[in-house]
C-alpha cells in the first residue's frame, strides 16, 4: 500500500484546537468555609460515640426502652390529641410488658395454701369451713404440707385468665356477688410472695382483673346516675361532674360496693379492691384524695416488702384515673418503702433471715414500683423543694439535700427524675448525699455515675464544678475495682475537662494504670477505658498533649480487641486531621498504633465498612508522614509500612504513590539522588504486582514508568512498560472490569501507554514495534473488548505510528537525559517502512471491524471514528481516499444525513482536501 | 292472682311519725269482689336465748315473749270489687310512736343473733268464707327520728389504749412474756353507724414477730330473763390491719366500715340491750399459730394479745 504519514505540527494544532484557558480563582474542590468541615467532624464523632455509650449504660436499658416506647406512642398519635388518661393507659401497658419481661419466671411454681383459689380441685372448694377446720385440728402438719402444690407457670396463668373470664361472665349474668367473690380470690393470690420472681408476673395478671372489675363497677354506677330506675335516660354525666350531681340511688350502690369491699377480712385484698374502685369515690365526694392518703397508710400494715411495694404501685396506677393529682400520698408511700427497705438492709449479717443474694433479688424486684412512683412524683415539677422536704432529704428550703440517710436505690431513682436545674445547682450537696448512702440496694458508684450523667445534661449550669471534680476524684481514688473507677470517672470527664481537670489527668492515668496492673482487665472495664480514652482524645486537639501524659501509652498497650481498635482509629483520625506529620516520636507512635490496628483487624472481609475505614486512615497517615529532605528515611518508612501492613491492599497503592512522589522530590532536589531514585523505583516495581485490582496495577505501572522517564531512568521505564504490556497480555478480566466505567478506564490507560511508547526508545532486540504490536495482538485476544474500544485503540496506534514518523514529536523531554525512540529511528528508512506497513495492517483491521459490526447505528459511528483517525494521520493518496470514502459511505448508510458526527467528519475531510466529488477520485496535494 | 306491696321509698327506710306510703298492686285475671282491703303494720322485738351460750338454764330456751312496738290495722278500701288486670291501691299510714303505754318505742330495725327488731307491713284482701284471703307482707326499715339525732360530725371520742404483756388477763406463751411487746393507739369509742370506725395503732416494740393484727367488731346482745341477764357476744366482722411483722413505730390506721345489716345504734332498753365492742387482737408468730389458723376472738389464746374497747354506735343526721 502506498500510505505515507502526514506531516503534523503538534504545537500549532494544540494552539488551534485548545479552548482558551483562564486562571481559576478557587479550586473547585476546596472547602468553602471551615464551618462545614467542623460540622461534619462533629457529626462523625457523635456517630461513632453514641452506640458505645449505649453499651456502657446497659443497666439503664429497661427504663430507656420504656421511655422510648412512650415517646413513640405519643409521637404516633400527636401529643395534642392525647388525653392524659389514654396516655396513662398506654404507659401502663408498656410498663406491665417490661415488668414481665424483666423478671422471667422458672417453669414451676410451688404454691402455698393461700393460693388455693388457683387450684381447680373441686374437693377443696366444696369442703365446708367446718370440715376444713376439723381436718386441720386432726393433723395440722399434714394440711400444711398438702397446701404446697406444684403447678406450672403456664397452668397458673391459664387459670388466672379463666378466673378473669368467669368474673366478666358472671357480671354479664348480673351475678355481681360472684364477680366480687372471684375478684377477692384473685386479689388474695397477691398475698403469696413465696415465689418472689413470679410476683411481678402475678401482679400484672391480677391487676388486670382488678382493673376490669373496677371499670365495671364504675360503669354500673355511672349508668345508675345517668338512667332512672325504670331505665329512662336522664342526663349524661359531664366529664368533671360533682358528687352533688349524682342521684341517691347511684350513691347508694356506690356505698354498697365500698361496704362490701370493706368487709373483706384480709388487708391486702381489701386494699387492692378498694383501689380498683377508687375512682368511684368521685360519685360520693368531691375530693377523693383523702382516701388515697388513708389507703397508703393502710398499706403500712403489709409487712412483706414486695407485696407492699406492688400494692403501692397499683395504687399509683389507679390514682391516675382521678381528676386531681397529688404527690402527698406518693411521698408517704416512698417514705414507707424506705423504712421497709431499711429493715432489709440493716439486718445484721448474722441474724439476717435472708441471704445477701436474696436481699438483692428482693430489692431488684422492688425497683419497678419505686421507679414508677418516682416518675409520678416528678410529673409536676413545681413543687420540687416540697417533695424533697417531704422525702426527708432537705432540712429547709435553702438546704434541699442534707445528709439524712436514704436508700441507695430510692436515691438512684430520685436522681433520675429530679429536674436538671435542681441537680446542677446542688451538685456538691448531692454528691455528699450519695457519699452518705452506702447499702447493698444499689451500687454506690452507679449513683455517682448517674449524677455525673445528669450533670452532663447541662454542664454550664453546674455549681462549684471544681470542688465537685476534686471530690469525685477523691472518691474514686478509693475504689479498688477498675471497672467502678472508670464508670464513675467516665461520667464526670466531660465536666472535668471543662473545669481544669487537666491537672489531675496524670494522677488519674497513674491510678488507672495501677488498677490495670493489679488485676486482669475484663470486658466491662475495657469498655469503660475505651469510653474514657475516647473522651480524652476528643477533648485534646493535639496528639502531642495526649502523648505527653504519662501512662497513656502504657494503658493503651494493655487494651485489646475492638476497644483497642476503636481507640487506635480515633488516634489516627485525630492525627490525620492536620496537614502533615513530622515529629518522629509521633510518627513512631502512630506507626505502632496503625500496626496494632492492622493486626487487630480482619482485613479479609473487604466489604466491612469499619475495616475500610481503618484502612483508609492508615493510608492517610502513611501519606501524611513527612520527613522533609530525609528521603532515605521516608523510603525506609515506606518499606516498613509495606512489611507491617501486608493485609492492606489499598495501602500498597498509597505506598507506590508515595514512593513515586518521593522520587520526584529527590529528582527535583538535585542530580545526586539518582541512586536513591532508583531504589524508590525498585520499591515501586516490587510493590505494584501485590496490588490485586487490575486497573490500579496498570495505572501504577504507567505512573511509575513516567516517573522513571522523568528521571531519565530508561531501563526502569522500559521494564515498567514491559511489565504493563505483559500485564495487558494476561489481562484476565475480573468481574469488576465489566462495569462500563472500568472498560473506559482501561481504554484510556491503553491510550496512555501508547503515548508513553512514543517517548521510550524501545527495545532494540525486539524491534521498535514490539510494544504496539503487542497491543495490536492483544485486541483480538480479549473477549470483553467492544468494537468501539478496538477502533479507538487502533486509532491510538495509528496516531502513535504517525507521531514517531514526524520531525517534531508532541512531547518535550528533558534535554540530554533521554534519548527517545524518535532520535533513534530518525531518518531510518527501514523503520519508517515498518511503521507504514504496521499502519496498513491497522487500517485494514479498522475496515474489517467496521464491516463486521452487526449493529447499524454503531457501525456508522465506528466508520466515522476510523475515518477521522485515518484522515488525520495520512497524506492524501488514492488508497486513503478510497478507504475514507468507503467508510463515509458506510456511515451515510447507517446514520441520518444530518447526524452531527457525520457532518463534522465530512467537513474535516473537506479541509483535509480529501473531499470527493461525484466524478470521483481527484488527486490532491498535501498541505504544508 | 297476686297482690304485692310497693313502698314509696326504694330503700324502704322510714322514721317514726312519718307516713308509710305506698301502693298495693293487685294483678287479677278476672275481676273479683272482696270484703275489704286491710293493711297491718306490726313491729316487735323478738328475743330468744340459745342454750349454753350464756350459762342460762336451757328451759328458758325460746320462752321470752316478743316485745310489741306497733301493731295497727287500717282499712285501705271497704268491701267492693277489684277490676281485672293490674290495679293499684295507694295507702298512707302514719307511724305513730308510742301508741300505747305498754308498747316499746320505735327501735331501729336490727337483725341479730338473739335479738331481732323487725317491722312488717302486711296487706290482706279478705274474700269472705268461701275464698281464701289474699295477703302479702314486706319488711320495712325503721331508723331513728332525725330531729332527735346529734349533729354530724359527732365529737370524736377517742380511747387511748396500750397493749403489753402485762395488760393481758389470759396466759401468754413464755417467749411472749419474756420477749415483751408494747402497742399503743387510740380508737373511737363513739361512732356513727354510717361512718367507718377510725383509730390508729402503733407497734412500739415486740420481741416476737407479729403475724397479724385484727380488729374484731363484737356485738353484745343481752336479754333480761327474770333476774338473770343472758349475754351473747358475736363477732360480726373481722378486719385485718396488719399482715405480718410490720415495722415498729409506724402508725397503722384503723379503718373499719361498719356492716350495715349487722349493726344498729346501741340500745339500752329495760328487757334487753344491744351493745358493740371493738377488740384489737394481735397474733404473734409461733408454732401454735400455724396449727390453729382459725380462732375465736372471744377466748384469747396464749399466742395472742387483746384489748377490747366498748363502742357506742349512734345514728347521726
Amino acid at each position: 500500500m502506498e500510505f505515507e504519514f502526514r506531516h503534523r505540527d503538534y504545537t500549532a494544532e494544540e494552539k488551534a484546537y485548545s479552548l482558551p484557558r483562564l486562571p481559576a480563582e478557587s479550586h473547585p474542590l476546596s472547602k468553602s468555609s471551615h464551618q462545614v468541615d467542623l460540622g461534619h467532624k462533629e457529626k462523625d464523632e457523635t456517630d461513632i460515640l453514641d452506640p458505645l455509650r449505649e453499651v456502657n449504660e446497659k443497666k439503664e436499658a429497661t427504663l430507656e426502652v420504656f421511655q422510648d416506647e412512650e415517646i413513640n406512642l405519643t409521637g404516633a398519635q400527636g401529643p395534642s390529641s392525647e388525653d392524659p388518661l389514654e396516655l396513662h393507659s398506654k404507659e401502663w401497658t408498656s410498663f406491665k410488658k417490661i415488668l414481665m419481661q424483666r423478671f422471667p419466671v422458672s417453669k414451676r411454681i410451688s404454691l402455698s395454701s393461700i393460693s388455693n383459689a388457683i387450684m381447680k380441685t373441686v374437693k377443696v372448694k366444696d369442703k365446708s369451713p367446718v370440715d376444713t377446720h376439723l381436718e386441720e385440728l386432726d393433723d395440722p402438719q399434714k394440711f400444711t404440707e398438702e397446701g404446697l402444690k406444684v403447678i406450672s407457670q403456664k397452668e397458673y396463668v391459664a387459670r388466672l385468665h379463666e378466673l378473669k373470664d368467669e368474673i366478666s361472665h358472671s357480671w354479664r349474668n348480673n351475678d355481681r356477688v360472684t364477680s366480687l367473690k372471684l375478684s377477692i380470690k384473685v386479689a388474695r393470690l397477691l398475698m403469696d410472695t413465696s415465689v418472689v420472681e413470679f410476683y411481678p408476673t402475678l401482679f400484672v395478671l391480677a391487676v388486670d382483673v382488678m382493673d376490669m372489675l373496677g371499670d365495671l363497677v364504675w360503669e354500673r354506677i355511672r349508668q345508675k346516675a345517668e338512667y332512672s330506675e325504670d331505665g329512662t335516660f336522664i342526663c349524661s354525666l359531664p366529664e368533671n361532674f360533682e358528687a352533688s350531681n349524682i342521684c341517691d340511688r347511684a350513691k347508694e350502690t356506690c356505698n354498697n360496693w365500698f361496704s362490701k369491699i370493706g368487709s373483706i377480712r384480709e388487708l391486702l385484698p381489701r386494699i387492692y379492691l378498694e383501689v380498683a374502685i377508687l375512682p368511684c369515690w368521685c360519685f360520693l365526694i368531691n375530693n377523693p384524695l383523702s382516701s388515697l392518703q388513708r389507703l397508703v397508710m393502710m398499706t403500712r400494715g403489709i409487712a412483706d416488702p414486695l407485696a407492699s411495694a406492688y400494692c403501692q404501685l397499683y395504687m399509683v396506677h389507679r390514682a391516675q384515673k382521678l381528676r386531681q393529682h397529688d404527690v402527698g400520698y406518693l411521698i408517704t408511700g416512698i417514705n414507707d418503702l424506705k423504712i421497709l427497705m431499711m429493715r432489709i438492709l440493716s439486718m445484721p449479717e448474722t441474724t439476717r433471715k435472708i441471704s445477701l443474694a436474696d436481699g438483692r433479688l428482693l430489692v431488684s424486684l422492688m425497683e419497678p414500683p419505686i421507679e414508677y412512683m418516682m416518675r409520678c412524683i416528678f410529673k409536676d415539677l413545681n413543687q420540687v423543694s416540697d417533695i424533697l422536704m417531704g422525702l426527708g432529704l432537705g432540712k429547709d428550703r435553702s438546704h434541699l439535700f442534707g445528709d439524712r440517710p436514704c436508700i441507695s436505690i430510692i436515691l438512684h431513682h430520685l436522681l433520675k427524675e429530679l429536674p436538671t436545674g435542681v441537680i446542677c445547682s446542688n451538685a456538691v450537696d448531692i454528691l455528699h448525699l450519695i457519699e452518705c448512702n452506702f447499702d447493698f440496694s444499689y451500687d454506690q458508684f452507679l449513683n455517682y455515675k448517674l449524677l455525673g450523667h445528669r450533670l452532663c445534661e447541662s454542664v454550664s449550669q453546674v455549681n462549684e464544678a471544681n470542688a465537685l471534680v476534686d471530690k469525685v476524684i477523691q472518691v474514686i481514688s478509693c475504689y479498688d475495682s477498675l471497672y467502678e473507677y472508670l464508670e464513675v470517672l467516665d461520667a464526670y470527664v466531660d465536666i472535668g475537662l471543662q473545669n481544669q481537670m487537666d491537672i489531675h489527668l496524670n494522677s488519674i492515668l497513674n491510678e488507672i494504670f495501677e488498677r490495670v496492673c493489679a488485676k486482669e482487665i475484663d470486658e466491662s472495664a475495657l469498655s469503660g477505658l475505651q469510653s474514657f480514652l475516647l473522651k480524652l482524645l476528643t477533648h485534646f486537639d493535639d496528639l502531642k498533649d495526649i502523648l505527653s501524659m504519662n501512662r497513656f501509652v502504657d494503658i493503651l498497650d494493655v487494651m485489646h480487641g475492638s476497644s483497642r481498635n476503636l481507640i487506635n482509629l480515633s488516634i489516627l483520625r485525630m492525627a490525620t486531621r492536620n496537614s502533615c506529620i513530622q515529629d518522629p516520636t509521633i510518627i513512631h507512635f502512630l506507626f505502632e498504633v496503625s500496626q496494632a490496628l492492622h493486626d487487630g483487624t480482619d482485613f479479609s472481609n473487604i466489604r466491612n465498612d469499619e475495616n475500610q475505614h481503618s484502612a483508609l486512615l492508615i493510608s492517610r497517615f502513611v501519606n501524611m508522614v513527612d520527613y522533609g529532605l530525609d528521603f532515605e528515611r521516608k523510603l525506609s518508612f515506606l518499606v516498613d509500612c509495606r512489611g507491617a501492613f501486608g493485609g492492606l491492599s489499598e495501602l500498597k497503592e498509597t505506598l507506590v504513590h508515595s514512593s513515586n512522589i518521593l522520587t520526584i522530590k529527590a529528582l527535583k532536589d538535585g542530580s545526586n539522588h539518582i541512586t536513591f531514585a532508583k531504589s524508590c523505583l525498585t520499591f515501586s516495581e516490587v510493590t505494584i504486582p501485590a496490588i490485586p485490582s487490575g486497573l490500579k496495577q496498570l495505572n501504577l505501572y504507567i505512573e511509575t514508568a513516567e516517573v522513571a522517564l522523568l528521571g531519565g531512568l530508561i531501563s526502569h521505564a522500559d521494564g515498567l512498560v514491559e511489565s504493563a504490556l505483559c500485564y495487558l497480555q494476561d489481562f484476565d478480566l475480573v468481574d469488576g472490569l465489566r462495569v462500563p466505567d472500568s472498560i473506559e478506564a482501561s481504554l484510556s490507560l491503553i491510550c496512555k501507554l501508547c503515548s508513553l511508547m512514543i517517548l521510550l526508545p524501545g527495545n532494540l532486540e525486539q524491534g521498535f514495534l514490539y510494544g504496539p504490536k503487542k497491543i495490536f495482538s492483544f485486541l483480538d485476544s480479549q473477549s470483553w473488548m467492544t468494537s468501539k474500544l478496538k477502533i479507538r485503540v487502533l486509532s491510538a496506534l495509528i496516531s502513535m505510528s504517525a507521531a514517531l514518523s514526524q520531525n517534531v514529536i508532541p512531547f518535550q523531554l528533558i534535554h540530554g537525559k533521554v534519548i527517545g525512540s524518535k532520535k533513534l529511528i530518525f531518518g531510518d528508512p527501514t523503520c519508517l517502512e515498518e511503521f507504514l506497513s504496521f499502519s496498513g495492517a491497522i487500517v485494514q483491521k479498522i475496515v474489517d471491524i467496521v464491516l463486521q459490526e452487526p449493529s447499524q447505528a454503531s457501525r456508522g459511528n465506528l466508520a466515522l471514528e476510523g475515518c477521522n483517525s485515518i484522515a488525520s494521520s495520512f497524506k492524501v493518496c488514492p488508497e486513503v481516499l478510497t478507504i475514507c470514502s468507503k467508510l463515509v459511505e458506510i456511515a451515510e448508510l447507517s446514520l441520518s444525513s444530518d447526524n452531527r458526527y457525520l457532518v463534522s467528519t465530512k467537513n474535516f475531510l473537506k479541509t483535509r482536501q480529501l473531499c470527493f466529488r461525484e466524478d470521483g477520485h481527484r488527486h490532491k496535494y498535501m498541505t504544508g | 292472682m297476686s297482690i304485692e306491696i310497693k313502698l314509696s321509698r326504694s330503700n324502704r327506710i322510714y322514721r317514726p311519725n312519718e307516713a308509710l306510703e305506698g301502693k298495693i298492686i293487685a294483678n287479677f285475671s278476672t275481676s273479683i269482689s272482696h270484703q275489704g282491703i286491710r293493711l297491718n303494720i306490726n313491729g316487735s322485738v323478738n328475743l330468744q336465748v340459745r342454750g349454753g351460750s350464756a350459762g342460762v338454764i336451757e328451759s328458758f330456751y325460746g320462752v321470752v315473749k316478743p316485745l310489741p312496738i306497733v301493731n295497727t290495722t287500717v282499712v285501705v278500701q271497704p268491701s267492693g270489687r277489684i277490676a281485672s288486670g293490674i290495679s293499684e291501691i295507694p295507702f298512707s299510714v302514719i307511724l305513730k310512736d308510742r301508741g300505747k303505754e305498754d308498747m316499746e318505742k320505735f327501735y331501729e330495725t336490727f337483725h341479730g343473733g338473739n335479738i331481732s327488731i323487725q317491722y312488717l307491713v302486711t296487706a290482706e284482701v279478705a274474700r269472705g268464707y268461701l275464698h281464701k284471703s289474699l295477703s302479702t307482707a314486706m319488711e320495712f326499715i325503721i331508723e331513728s327520728k332525725k330531729e332527735n339525732l346529734p349533729e354530724k360530725p359527732i365529737s370524736p371520742e377517742m380511747v387511748v389504749f396500750y397493749i403489753t404483756q402485762d395488760t393481758q388477763r389470759h396466759p401468754l406463751l413464755p417467749e411472749l412474756k419474756s420477749g415483751g411487746f408494747r402497742m399503743s393507739g387510740r380508737i373511737c369509742s363513739q361512732c356513727s353507724v354510717l361512718d367507718p370506725l377510725n383509730g390508729e395503732l402503733t407497734v412500739e416494740a415486740s420481741g416476737i414477730p407479729i403475724q397479724s393484727i385484727d380488729i374484731h367488731l363484737l356485738r353484745v346482745e343481752s336479754i333480761l330473763i327474770g333476774d338473770e341477764i343472758a349475754t351473747e357476744i358475736t363477732s360480726i366482722q373481722t378486719t385485718q390491719i396488719a399482715d405480718g411483722d410490720v415495722c415498729r413505730g409506724l402508725t397503722l390506721p384503723i379503718f373499719v366500715i361498719l356492716p350495715r345489716l349487722l349493726t344498729c345504734p346501741t340500745i339500752f332498753a329495760g328487757p334487753f340491750s344491744i351493745e358493740f365492742k371493738a377488740a384489737i387482737v394481735i397474733t404473734f408468730q409461733s408454732e401454735q399459730t400455724k396449727k390453729y389458723a382459725k380462732y375465736d376472738p372471744k377466748t384469747p389464746k396464749s399466742w395472742m394479745a387483746t384489748e377490747s374497747v366498748p363502742l357506742e354506735l349512734v345514728r347521726t343526721k
